[in-house]
């Protein structure tokens, strides 16, 4: 495999945990905004992190590499969709600070309103620039573009609702796993309605899709049989699939737009040395989560 | 790209600033990408310096907040004493919330990398992007090991939580290092060539430790230290003198305000010295940026040291070359098209000294007043009213200015080193409205920036605010000196002296 190869493949690694990961963040912002009852609030503060958005720095590392191995496809998309890429990074900032705010001084309702909106502004834009890069269209707000920012916004709220009936039966709380039980067969009926038609006519022909909607209509028997657990896997599978897909149809011109060897060489080496510290603390920061009672000091 | 012959081989270039004259034939605007409008082109630059000189400020106080709390958990470790855990405890929360500002202005920053300058990314993010992904595991390390110490308060043994801090302090110098290199690279340039216009021969290490990376990255570490010390302290010297003027010895404020202070009193007399470093270090490799800053219009022979409205015939001269008589390259060696706007140059430079100064000033004070009152107890045992550290409403009042004055002089500093680069993006090779974004509405961006950041900042320091008046922690039941309540709450007097001289 060729330098450029490698750092693709870290790209779309680090766009898939993007979407897992930061996505279901996102989700449960959306969530945490609709849903009326404290008891779900309650569920996705607990679920989400401590101190802060830590999903962001996958976003971060998708960005390093691509400006590093494919500095003109970095500036070409940057440069093209800075408004859409502008207003997700100032949801970004929205997000990432009310959420700190709102643990620090609980009773300010603006900070947790200002933080569901954001959850919802912010995907769609990046899935409305992400479409519109995949399809060749040449604005965000396009129909295509608009669809990708819907469908993008969708699959997050799919996937937090799937994580989070497990949260909330973690918390022991039945009332809360049986709504977002609902939640998670709800919004998985829309995002299906919405993917497939939309991969048809947007002309996508690739065996991603079938796997995609084969999980998709797994994940929703799992949910009805209240297999919890394992449609965690499923659910993340059916919805990483649509931004294979995507990416599939993209096609970018890469090879000429590929940085030189030595410059990817470097920034592989410190990922590995960084792995080797990053993944050990970072194991034991989610042991030390788990370890919930707290003693006075 | 322009005048690319002359730039086959940059590391003979950038050492020879004659050969920055450059093609006046050549385009200034790559073709390729079209221009943006000026007003467009300022908004750029503006919104650059406004979102990088808001996240300067929250980055100064994530370095050196987590070591101002180590700091205070290290001598409640060592004392036992609960108002230095008390401390630590408070520190540790608004450095949480603080750095979760910075990661996110920080986000920012990474963004507008593209949508502002993607001339610049598209022909050199290759070059210095080894840095940045350096930079991300750096500070990845410093997010994880600041969730283990804040969520580890009460989990882990405090020996162990104390260790846990060290990475945090670590690995933020770390990170802050390896973004400096970028920006001494655009000032000094190295670890590729350009050939027909296109870079090869890429050696990013090269790039990172081009040979002002280690004068920008003490200087700006250092800088980092002296904001966030003495923005602490300023905080805890409007206590003081609230104190002061109810008549009240708080021992909570005396030492929330000595531990930052000190920080920052060590560092202000090494930053003159390492400031010095680095005005030698431009004057040599920056010509032009050094005229600007010096205010130098003409190439003479010595050259008087100007500041503000006063004239030291030859001085200049004899602080830089050693020589009264040495000659100094002025704006005039340089042709127009190359020149900073002098003027923005000069007027932050003399800030950033004044306001240094003025810091070593008062540091000399602190540092005088300790020194004092320790020869005192060493003398006679103990320690008499009139030999206490300067708890005196004017030493607290000019203190309490410190905080805001140390952050203008740190963004002062940067824009002479920013502003002074200029027309350049990367010193001598590209020029900044070569970078820029040429779409039209980037204006537009930077009025909504601004909104946003004006209800950030309000909001961050609300919400710092609000954290304040939070009840302490719920004492334990055991005999340890009591902690200090709220810090609006009326506190007993404790007339109790420091034993600082221990």
């Amino acid at each position: 495999m060729s330098h450029p190869d490698i750092a693709l493949g870290l790209i779309l690694l680090g766009l898939s945990a993007y979407l897992l990961f930061g996505g279901a963040d996102f989700g449960a912002g959306l969530w945490h905004l609709i849903s009326p009852r404290r008891s779900d609030k309650d569920v996705i503060e607990h679920a989400m992190g401590p101190l802060w958005e830590a999903n962001h720095v996958w976003l971060i590392f998708v960005m390093v590499m691509t400006w590093t191995a494919f500095p003109p496809v970095f500036a070409d998309i940057m440069a093209a969709h800075w408004v859409p890429l502008s207003l997700a990074v100032l949801g970004i900032v929205a997000r990432g600070s009310t959420f700190v705010f709102s643990k620090a001084v609980p009773d300010q309702k603006a900070y947790a309103w200002l933080f569901g909106v954001s959850s919802v502004v912010t995907p769609f834009c990046l899935g409305a620039v992400a479409t519109t890069v995949a399809t060749g269209e040449s604005t965000w707000l396009s129909l295509s573009g608009i669809y990708g920012g819907v469908l993008t916004t969708a699959l997050c709220a799919y996937l937090a609702a799937v994580y989070l009936i497990w949260d909330a039966r973690r918390l022991a709380d039945a009332d809360a796993t049986l709504r977002f039980r609902g939640y998670a067969l709800l919004s998985g009926i829309i995002v299906g309605l919405l993917a497939l038609p939309g991969a048809a006519a947007l002309g996508v022909q690739s065996p991603l899709i079938l796997v995609s909607a084969a999980s998709g209509i797994v994940s929703l028997a799992l949910v009805l049989r209240r297999n919890y657990l394992a449609v965690r896997v499923t659910g993340a599978l059916a919805v990483v699939t649509v931004l294979w897909g995507a990416a599939e149809m993209a096609d970018l011109d890469l090879d000429s737009a590929a940085a030189h060897d030595a410059a990817l060489q470097v920034v592989f080496v410190a990922l590995g040395v960084g792995a080797l510290i990053l993944v050990p603390s970072m194991t034991w920061l989610y042991v030390l989560f788990q370890r919930s009672e707290p003693r006075p000091r | 790209m322009s005048s690319t012959a002359l730039l086959a081989d940059l590391s003979a270039l950038v050492g020879d600033t004659a050969a920055l004259a450059v093609d006046p034939a050549a385009p200034l605007v790559d073709p390729a990408h079209g221009a943006a409008t000026p007003a467009d082109f300022m908004a750029a630059r503006q919104q650059m310096a406004f979102t990088l000189g808001f996240h300067i400020i929250l980055a100064s106080i994530g370095i050196g907040l987590p070591a101002l709390t180590l700091l205070a958990e290290w001598r409640s470790l060592r004392t036992g004493d609960r108002v230095y855990a008390e401390l630590a405890r408070r520190w540790m929360k608004a450095a949480g919330v603080l750095f979760a500002v910075g990661a996110v202005s920080g986000t920012v920053l990474s963004f507008e990398m593209g949508t502002l300058w993607p001339g610049f990314m598209d022909k050199y993010g290759q070059v210095f992007g080894a840095a940045f992904a350096l930079e991300g595991i750096a500070f990845f390390i410093e997010a994880i090991f600041m969730g283990v110490y804040l969520y580890g308060w009460d989990r882990l043994s405090p020996r162990a939580h104390f260790v846990t801090g060290i990475p945090v302090v670590i690995a933020g110098l770390l990170s802050a290092s390896f973004v400096v290199t970028v920006n001494s690279w655009m000032n000094q340039p190295r670890g590729f060539k350009l050939v027909d216009g296109k870079v090869t021969d890429v050696d990013p290490l090269a790039a990172m430790f081009n040979p002002a990376t280690p004068v920008q990255a003490v200087h700006l570490i250092l800088a980092s230290l002296m904001v966030c010390g003495f923005i602490v302290a300023s905080v805890y010297a409007v206590a003081l003198l609230r104190d002061h003027r109810a008549g009240r010895v708080d021992r909570y404020h005396r030492l929330g305000f000595a531990i930052p202070f000190t920080l920052g009193a060590v560092c202000a007399p090494l930053q003159v010295a390492v400031g010095d470093w680095a005005s030698r270090f431009v004057a040599d490799n920056q010509p032009i940026k050094f005229a600007a800053m010096e205010g130098i219009e003409h190439t003479q022979e010595g050259v008087p040291f100007k500041f503000a409205f006063i004239e030291i015939p030859n001085a200049l001269s004899l602080m830089l070359k050693f020589d009264s008589k040495a000659t100094l390259r002025g704006l005039d060696a340089f042709p127009e098209d190359v020149h900073p706007p002098a003027e923005v140059v000069k007027t932050s430079f003399e800030i950033m000294i004044a306001i240094g100064m003025a810091l070593l000033a008062l540091a000399a004070w602190w540092g005088f007043a300790w020194w004092l009152r320790r020869r005192a107890a060493l003398r006679s045992g103990a320690l008499s009213k009139h030999h206490d550290l300067p708890w005196k409403p004017w030493f607290l009042r000019a203190a309490s200015l410190a905080g805001v004055a140390a952050a203008i002089a740190m963004e002062a500093g940067w824009t002479t080193t920013e502003v002074g680069r200029q027309p350049w993006i990367v010193y001598g090779v590209m020029r900044t409205e070569e970078a820029v974004n040429p779409n039209p509405g980037l204006r537009f961006g930077l009025y909504i920036v601004l909104v946003v950041y004006a209800v950030l900042a309000i909001a961050t320091i609300s919400v710092l605010r609000r954290m304040r008046r939070l009840p302490p922690e719920p004492e334990p039941a055991a005999d340890t000196p009591a902690p200090r309540p709220a810090a609006d709450a009326p506190a007993p007097r404790d007339d109790r002296e420091e034993a600082g001289a221990r």
